[in-house]
C-alpha cells in the first residue's frame, strides 16, 4: 500500500522490484546462491536476498529479533517445531505451523593434498590417523554450529562401529584440560562440553564456522576437518566418506544416532536448552506467518526442493519426493 | 504549499503505519533512560547508563565477522572494560567467568583469560588469520562517536577492541542489548 502510494506521487512507471528475503543456514549458502540467480532469472522484478547464519540464529531473526523474512532454511528440521510452533507476540497465530524437509547431508572427513598422511588414509585407518600426535583435526564450535556437535557425535559413534572404545578420548578429550567429559546413562553416551571450548594443545582446532575451518585446511593450518559432504564438494576438497551407521546421513540409522547426546557448556539461547541429540541431518524450509511475500516464498521453496531432488553438486543430498510436515 | 502537502502525505501514511504496526525499535533517549545493567558477583549492583558512562572509558578499533563470513565494521568503539564493570560486584578472579546476557535470550561466556584479552582468534580484512594484538573486551555505549543505536545492539553491547585498526574478531561474542553480567566459578 505504501509502495503504491509513493509510486503514485512520484509518477513511477515501472513496478518496484519485490524483495524476497531468505535467511538460511551457512551450509546452504552455496546452493542458495545458485538458486537465487536462477529464481531471479525466471521471476522478473524479483530480487532474492539471501542472508546466512547458524540454524538457530536463522529462526531467532524472526522469533526473537522480530525481523521479517519470506523463507527460513535450517540444517536441522527439529528446530522449526521446537522454536516456531508457538504464538507470535500479540497474536494468536503461530510463527509457523509447518515446514518442508528437502535435503539431507552426511558428515565426512575433508582434507587436501597438504594434509599429513592423506595418501594413506582409508575407511579402516582414519581413526588412527586422526589420533596421531602430529596431525591437526578441526571442527566448528558446537556452541555455534550444528556441524560442530555433529562432528563430536560422529567420533563417539565410531567407537562402537570400529570396536575402538578409546577413539573419542584419543582424538578429542585428551586434547582438552579435563573439560570434555563422556558418560554413559541409560544406554546413551553423553558428551559434556565446557563453557569455553579451548583445547590444551594444537592437535584439535576449533573455529566459529565452516568457512574458517576450510581456509585453515586449504592453508595447511589443519590436516583434516569434519564437515558436511556438500560443503566439501562445493569447496572442491578431497574427502573420506564415513559409514552410514555413524555419518548422520541415513534415516535407517536414526535409532543408532540417538545413542549419542552432546551437552553444550551453556544455553546460548534461552529458547533452546543445552542438549543436542543425535539424529539424521534433515534440512527444512518454512514460511513465517508474517512473511511479506508468502506466495513467492512457496514458489522459491518448491524450486529449491525440486532442484535438490536432482542431486546437484555442492547441494545437500535429496530427500524422498513430496515430504511435507 | 500544494507541493508541501503532497510531500507530507506519504510521510504521514508511513508514520501512521509505523505506529499501527507497533514499530519495535524504541527511541534512543527512551532506551538510554530506561536501560539498567545488573552486575552480579559477590554482591549485586544495578546501574544506569549514566553510571556506566561515568566509569573510566576505553576507546578502540572494533570489527567483527559472523559465522558465515559477514563483516560488521570497522567501528570506533567507546565503552568500559568488562573487568571494571565486574569490579562493581566484587571483581573477577582466575578460574571465574563472566556470563553476559541480553533480554532477547542470548548468552555468551568469557573466562578471566579472555577478559585479559587473550585466546581470541583474529583475522585481517581478507579474513586471513593473524596473530592477535592486545585486545580488550568492553561494554560499548558509543559507536563512531554516537550513542549506540538499538539496531546496533544499544544502548550497550559487547565489543572486542584493539589499538590496531583492521583487526577482525569473531562476532558471536559481541552480545547485543546487554542487561546482565554474572560472575560465576568456572
Amino acid at each position: 500500500m505504501v509502495l503504491a502510494g509513493t509510486s503514485f506521487f512520484s509518477g513511477c512507471q515501472s513496478p518496484a522490484p519485490v524483495t524476497l528475503k531468505i535467511i538460511a543456514a551457512g551450509s546452504l549458502l552455496y546452493p542458495f546462491a545458485e538458486a537465487e540467480q536462477e529464481f531471479e532469472a525466471s521471476h522478473q522484478g524479483v530480487d532474492v536476498q539471501v542472508e546466512g547464519h547458524g540454524s538457530i540464529q536463522v529462526i531467532r531473526q524472526v522469533t526473537d529479533l522480530h525481523r521479517t523474512a519470506d523463507v527460513l532454511a535450517v540444517a536441522d528440521e527439529s528446530l522449526v517445531p521446537d522454536l516456531m510452533y508457538r504464538p507470535m507476540e500479540g497474536s494468536d497465530r503461530n510463527f509457523t505451523d509447518g515446514y518442508t524437509p528437502f535435503a539431507t547431508n552426511e558428515m565426512v572427513i575433508a582434507y587436501t593434498e597438504k594434509s599429513r598422511y592423506h595418501e594413506e588414509i582409508t575407511h579402516e585407518n582414519w581413526p588412527d590417523i586422526l589420533a596421531r600426535p602430529d596431525v591437526r583435526v578441526g571442527f566448528s564450535n558446537p556452541m555455534l554450529d550444528a556441524a560442530g556437535y555433529r562432528s563430536l557425535m560422529v567420533l563417539q559413534l565410531a567407537e562402537e562401529e570400529y570396536g575402538d572404545p578409546g577413539l573419542f578420548e584419543r582424538v578429542i578429550s585428551d586434547h582438552f584440560p579435563s573439560t570434555v567429559r563422556v558418560r554413559e546413562t541409560g544406554g546413551t553416551t553423553v558428551i559434556s562440553l565446557p563453557e569455553i571450548m579451548r583445547p590444551s594443545d594444537d592437535h584439535v582446532v576449533i573455529r566459529d564456522g565452516s568457512i574458517y575451518l576450510i581456509s585453515l585446511l586449504e592453508a595447511g593450518g589443519i590436516d583434516y576437518a569434519i564437515e558436511y559432504r556438500s560443503v566439501a564438494e562445493a569447496m572442491n576438497l578431497s574427502y573420506l566418506p564415513l559409514p552410514a551407521s555413524i555419518n548422520l546421513g541415513s534415516a535407517e540409522y536414526a535409532d543408532q544416532y540417538r545413542k549419542v547426546t552432546v551437552e553444550l557448556g551453556f544455553p546460548r539461547f534461552s529458547t533452546l536448552g543445552r542438549e543436542r541429540v543425535g539424529r539424521p541431518v534433515v534440512y527444512a524450509m518454512t514460511i513465517p506467518a508474517n512473511a511479506p511475500n508468502p506466495g513467492l516464498a512457496r514458489e522459491f521453496i518448491d524450486y529449491v526442493a525440486n532442484e535438490s531432488l536432482a542431486g546437484r553438486p555442492g547441494w545437500p543430498a535429496p530427500l524422498a519426493r513430496g515430504v511435507s510436515r | 504549499m500544494k507541493h508541501h502537502t503532497r510531500a507530507a502525505l506519504p510521510a504521514t501514511v508511513l508514520l501512521l503505519l509505523a505506529i499501527a504496526s507497533g514499530c519495535s525499535a524504541p527511541a534512543g533517549d527512551t532506551l538510554a533512560r530506561d536501560w539498567r545493567l545488573t552486575v552480579n558477583g559477590t554482591t549485586e549492583k544495578v546501574i544506569t547508563l549514566q553510571e556506566v558512562r561515568a566509569l573510566p572509558s576505553v576507546t578502540g578499533h572494533g570489527y567483527c565477522v559472523s559465522t558465515t563470513g559477514a563483516r560488521f565494521g570497522p567501528y570506533t568503539c567507546r565503552g568500559v572494560d568488562l573487568r571494571d564493570i565486574a569490579a562493581l560486584a566484587g571483581g573477577i578472579g582466575p578460574g571465574q567467568q563472566a556470563w553476559v546476557s541480553a533480554p532477547d535470550g542470548y548468552l555468551w561466556v568469557f573466562d578471566a583469560d579472555q577478559l585479559d584479552g587473550k585466546d581470541f582468534v583474529t583475522f585481517d580484512e581478507n579474513l586471513k588469520e593473524i596473530p592477535s594484538p592486545p585486545l580488550r573486551i568492553i561494554l560499548m555505549y558509543e559507536q563512531n562517536g554516537k550513542p549506540l543505536s538499538y539496531d546496533d545492539g544499544g544502548p550497550a553491547r559487547i565489543a572486542i577492541v584493539s589499538e590496531q585498526p583492521g583487526v577482525i574478531t569473531e562476532g558471536s561474542a559481541w552480545v547485543k542489548w546487554v542487561d546482565r553480567i554474572e560472575i560465576r566459578e568456572g
